[in-house]
Formats: C-alpha cells, sequence, structure tokens
C-alpha cells in the first residue's frame, strides 16, 4: 500500500473519532505550548540583557569615579589623587593601544525649568564622541557636536522623559530651559530609551529619559560643583578596537590610574561585555532547566499517545482482524497506526505551535516578563512532536500488527 | 486442480495437551466447483476453513493452492494470497463501520497497490454487480443485514479472487433475505466463481453441487448433492 493511502487512512481515522483524537492531542498540545512559550521567555531575557549591554557598548571600557563622602574626599585628595579627569583620558588614549574613541563626562544633580513647569534631572557634560561611543541618535534636532564643545556654547538636548514633563508635546527644538542661572537652548531631543532598572556592575540603576547633555567645556564654565573638592570628571568611557582585548586593556588602564590615582581606589572599572557573559553563563543554566522541564512535559504527552493508542489497539481488534482477512501485510497495519501516532502529533504540534505563540504573547502583554519567539524555537518543538509521535506510537502498532488474523476477526 | 489437500493435519496447544482439530483430511476442488463443507460444531469446519482461507497454516500435510504450497508461506506471502485469491465473506458481514460501502469494497484493492481511479472503477462495477449501485455512498450502519452481506460479497468479488469462501452467509439474515442471497450465490456460481460454503444448516447446503461433511476432524463424508436446488 502506498504511503498516501496511509496518510488517508490514518487522518480519516482520526476525523472519524474526533473526540478521541482531541484527547490524545491533548498531552503533545501543552508539551508543545511550553517548550515554545518557556524558550520565547528565556529568549527574550537575553535579548533584553543583550541590549542592556548594547546600550553601554559592548566594545567599551567604564572608567566610574567613584562616589564618595566629603570626608573620604577629603582624604583622597590629601593623599595627592586628583580623582578621575580628563588629563587621565589623554593619558588613556596615548598610552593604551587599540583605543578607538574616548569619551569624558561630568555629571550634576539639578532641576531644570522651562515656563512653570520643573524637572529633576542629571546634566551630564560631555566631549563630542560621547554619541558615536554610545550610539546615541537623537528623536529631534541634532546632537552635541565637537563645534558646540569648541565654542562652550550654551546648548543642550533632552532626554525624552524632560521632554514629555516640560513641553507635553509641543515642539522643544529653539526653545530655553533654565538650570540654576543658566539658559540653555534646546538643539535636540533623544527617543525614549529603556528603564536602567537594575544595577550593572558599579552603574548604579537610573531612569536614562532624565538626562540632558551639554557641553563638557560648557558644564565646566557654567556650573559649579556641589563640592570644591569633587573631581574634573564623573566618567570616562574607552572604546576599543577588538573586544578580544577588553580585559588587557581594562588591566592597563588600572595600572596607568592607579599610578596617577597613587595607589587610591577612587574609581571603579566596568566592563559591559565581560558582565553579559556572565550574566550569560548564569542563564544557561536556567535556560537548561526550562527546557528540560518542557522536554518533560513533551514525553508525557507522548506517553499520552501511547496510552491511548494502546487502549484502541484492543478497541480496534476486529477492524485489524477485517484488514488482515482481506489481504493487508503486518507491515500495513503497522504503518497505519504509527501514521495515525504521527498524525496525532503532527496535528497537536501545530494547535500546540499557534497555543505556544499566543501564550508568550499573552505573557509579554499582561506581565513584565519579556518573550521572544525565534523561528528555531517552533521547528524544535514540532520536529520533537514527530519523534514523539514515532517511537510511541511503534509499541502501539506493533501490539497492533502482531494480532493474529483469526482471533481478532471473531473478537467480539 | 485449484485446490489440493493432502494428509491435512491441524493440532491445538490447549495448556499442556495437544489437541488434535483435524485428522488426515484430503480435499480436491476444481475451478468453478459449489461445495458446501458441513458438520456440528467442534468438527473442525472453522479450523478448515481458516486453513482454506490462508488465516492459518496446518500443523502437518500440505495445502496446495493453484500449485502454490501455501504451508510454506510466510506472514506477509499469506496476507497476498487472502488479498488475491481469497474473497471473505462472513456471517457478520465484518465491514468497516465508518467508512462507506465504496470505500469498504475499495479496501481489497488499496492493500493490492491498485491506483485510486481504477480502484474506484472496478469498486463501482462490483457493486453494481451485487445490485447495490444506489447505496454506494452509504455507511453500513445505513444499510439492511441483506445489503450489508451484499456489500460484503462485493468487497470479496473485486479482486476477482481464485475463491469466494463464505461463513455462514445467511446465518445473521432471515430467510427470504437469505434466499435472496443465495440466489446471488448461485449467480456468481453460474458466471464461473468457485464457492466454498461453510454451514450447519442443510437447507443452506442444498445451494451447493457438492457436500464435504466433517465430523470430530476428519472427513465423514464427501459427495455430490443431488438433492441441490435447481
Amino acid at each position: 500500500m502506498q504511503f498516501e493511502e496511509n496518510i488517508k487512512v490514518a487522518i480519516r481515522g482520526l476525523i472519524e473519532h474526533k473526540f478521541r483524537s482531541f484527547l490524545t492531542m491533548l498531552g503533545i498540545i501543552f508539551g508543545v505550548a511550553s517548550v515554545i512559550a518557556m524558550l520565547s521567555i528565556g529568549e527574550g531575557a537575553k535579548r533584553e540583557a543583550i541590549a542592556k549591554y548594547q546600550d553601554l557598548g559592548v566594545n567599551n571600557i567604564i572608567i566610574r569615579d567613584k562616589d564618595l563622602s566629603d570626608s573620604e574626599l577629603e582624604e583622597m585628595r590629601a593623599r595627592f589623587s586628583q580623582g578621575l579627569s580628563l588629563t587621565d583620558a589623554e593619558v588613556i588614549k596615548d598610552l593604551v593601544p587599540g583605543v578607538e574613541r574616548i569619551a569624558s563626562q561630568s555629571e550634576l544633580s539639578r532641576e531644570i525649568q522651562f515656563a512653570d513647569k520643573t524637572a529633576r534631572s542629571t546634566i551630564i557634560g560631555i566631549t563630542s564622541e560621547y554619541a558615536d561611543i554610545l550610539n546615541y541618535e537623537t528623536d529631534k534636532g541634532v546632537f552635541i557636536s565637537a563645534d558646540h564643545y569648541d565654542r562652550e556654547l550654551k546648548v543642550c538636548v533632552l532626554g525624552a522623559g524632560i521632554v514629555q514633563t516640560l513641553f507635553q508635546g509641543r515642539d522643544p527644538i529653539g526653545q530655553m530651559v533654565k538650570i540654576e542661572d543658566q539658559w540653555l537652548e534646546v538643539i535636540g531631543t533623544l527617543q525614549s530609551k529603556t528603564l536602567f532598572t537594575e544595577t550593572v556592575g558599579e552603574l548604579a540603576s537610573r531612569d536614562l529619559n532624565n538626562d540632558i547633555f551639554i557641553p563638557l567645556t560648557t558644564f565646566h564654565q557654567r556650573f559649579e560643583p556641589g563640592n570644591r573638592l569633587a573631581s574634573e570628571l564623573k566618567q570616562i568611557t574607552v572604546q576599543v578596537q577588538n573586544s578580544n582585548r577588553l580585559l588587557e586593556s581594562s588591566e592597563l588602564i588600572r595600572n596607568i590610574l592607579d599610578r596617577h590615582h597613587y595607589n587610591n581606589q577612587d574609581y571603579s572599572i566596568v566592563i559591559p561585555y565581560e558582565l553579559l557573559k556572565q550574566e550569560e553563563k548564569e542563564r544557561r543554566i536556567y535556560n537548561f532547566l526550562l527546557g528540560a522541564i518542557a522536554a518533560i512535559s513533551l514525553i508525557v504527552g507522548g506517553i499520552g499517545i501511547m496510552n491511548i493508542m494502546l487502549a484502541t489497539v484492543m478497541e480496534r481488534t476486529r477492524e485489524i482482524g477485517i484488514r488482515r482477512a482481506i489481504g493487508a501485510r503486518k507491515a500495513d497495519i503497522m504503518s497505519q497506526f504509527v501514521t495515525e501516532a504521527v498524525a496525532i502529533s503532527i496535528t497537536g504540534g501545530i494547535i500546540g505551535v499557534i497555543m505556544g505563540v499566543s501564550l508568550s504573547l499573552i505573557i509579554s502583554l499582561f506581565t513584565d516578563v519579556t518573550t521572544f519567539i525565534r523561528l528555531y524555537s517552533i521547528f524544535i518543538a514540532f520536529g520533537f512532536s514527530v519523534v514523539v509521535g514515532i517511537s510511541f506510537g511503534y509499541l502501539p502498532a506493533k501490539s497492533a500488527a502482531n494480532l493474529k488474523p483469526i482471533e481478532s476477526i471473531r473478537y467480539e | 486442480m485449484l485446490i489440493e489437500i493432502r494428509n491435512l493435519d491441524k493440532n491445538y496447544i490447549m495448556g499442556e495437551i495437544e489437541v488434535p482439530a483435524l485428522i488426515d483430511v484430503n480435499v480436491s476442488i476444481k475451478q468453478n466447483e459449489y461445495v458446501a463443507i458441513m458438520g456440528p460444531s467442534g468438527s473442525g469446519k472453522s479450523t478448515l476453513m481458516n486453513i482454506l482461507g490462508c488465516l492459518d497454516t496446518p500443523s502437518g500435510g500440505n495445502y496446495f493452492f493453484n500449485d502454490v504450497d501455501v504451508s510454506s508461506l510466510n506472514d506477509d506471502q499469506l496476507s497476498a494470497m487472502r488479498n488475491r485469491e481469497i474473497g471473505f465473506i462472513f456471517q457478520s458481514f465484518n465491514l468497516l463501520p465508518r467508512m462507506s460501502s465504496l470505500h469498504n469494497v475499495e479496501l481489497p484493492l488499496m492493500y493490492a497497490g491498485i491506483l485510486k481511479n481504477e480502484r474506484r472503477e472496478r469498486a463501482i462495477n462490483a457493486l453494481e454487480r451485487v445490485g447495490l449501485a444506489d447505496r454506494m455512498g452509504h455507511k453500513p450502519t445505513e444499510l439492511s443485514g441483506g445489503q450489508r452481506q451484499r456489500v460484503a460479497i462485493a468487497r470479496a468479488l473485486v479482486t476477482n479472487p481464485g475463491i469466494l469462501l463464505a461463513d455462514e452467509p445467511t446465518g445473521a439474515l432471515d430467510s427470504k433475505t437469505g434466499d435472496e442471497i443465495m440466489n446471488l450465490f448461485d449467480e456468481l456460481h453460474r458466471e464461473g466463481n468457485t464457492i466454498i460454503l461453510i454451514t450447519h444448516e442443510q437447507e443452506i447446503a442444498d445451494y451447493a453441487h457438492r457436500t464435504i461433511f466433517l465430523k470430530d476432524g476428519k472427513i465423514f463424508t464427501d459427495e455430490p448433492n443431488k438433492r441441490f436446488k435447481k
């Protein structure tokens, strides 16, 4: 008998027993759905992490000036360290091989005013390479350029949150905003950034949408730090050409800075890429666990198929006897039952894929868990369900094929 | 000779002891014979039918079908034999209940590997032959007993088998319908089919032209039926 005939016989069998087929499929449906949902949760977490570190730059080394109390600061200065400075940035650029770009920044927490509205924000003074290193793109207008920096212009670029609070839909470009006693012209706005909800290494969590960027020259010229002893810079971001050399470069930077800061540990170094790798390692175990649970549920689904099919072999003894009497070979009966099992698991697989995709959409819509469905996860779940169908359909099929025709045809 | 059975034995193992069901049976059946196999229950007629129908193999002796030694065939070859040479007609019809008459009749051709179009054509012809052209789409449950048996006969005929093997074909039918079915067998016999009828009713056996009477696993009598109807 031809293969396609078998498929037809099997599918006809399934349609003739709709309810039984559905019950048989249930295990596979939930198995496939859970595989897809779980893989999508794992993938979502991975993407979220990558996006987070991408914001920080995978080729970057971030050097932060430590947050110190006034007395600690005094102690550092007494021990000759000037804190993080533009000189440090220059030395790093000169001495560390493979540095692509370097950006310096200073920070102050200040209120910003427009008309009758105020917002709390972080004023960040930056050098012009900042945008290139950290992939900052403006939503409207332009970002701080070398020209703004060199001419110490009183211009600023606003984060999306500030724009929302102060302008509420009006066009901020060209408007003047006030910080302390200084008036600054808005030349650009940023796109909304994902919330920095967790601390990454030494980088504290904060809302990036409340940042205001101005030229570092303007920053130093116009704004007084809270403490006269405060370091010149809050952060230096070093972009290296090759991410393989991040660790070596950071060691070199540490040596240079230790010398310049007279071995005072008043700075910290964060390598986003290393943190990403570490996080990925931790997540691998978690993903493996998710996968294992899903695989178990698929196997349980397969056992369900086997159970019900074994029971139906009993019930269909007479049918098998009739088929054998009119000329079906053992192999024909065998392939009929295996094909039925596969048809059940494929149909269950399709329904499971639909359910799994819906489930992961629902999860990402109604919870704060991010999900992402990769095409391969659908193939894995689907392929696995077919394998389960074949392997768990085999035993019932074999017992059906081995029934003796004389006995089964008289079976009541 | 179409069927040649020589010194055939069949034993069943019941627990520890061997129970003989057929002892030293010798039968020859020619093309286009119409034979009734009779006997009380336990006489071995069902066992003989199973062996004739290639559903079972003998314990000893030989069974030649068209000079092929059936006792030497393996399971697949026996299946092919049943498919091509044996047309079974059962007391309880043994149709697949969820399939239409047409599908039921097509089924043996499907196992014979015949392609869809030819299969359909031959199944339709067979159903027309038994007078059920207008019931092809009906499922067995939607047919009367007599109609069901006609579908079963069409299924047996459709492969043009060497023999039609009917096991109490009227056992589940009222006498009027039974007569109609027996008349159909008469027609099929006249058309050249070889028919073997297993029955315990003299009335039914009288339709055949030769009667083999089994008793205690042995052939008791084997003679032409002088009383056969028509």
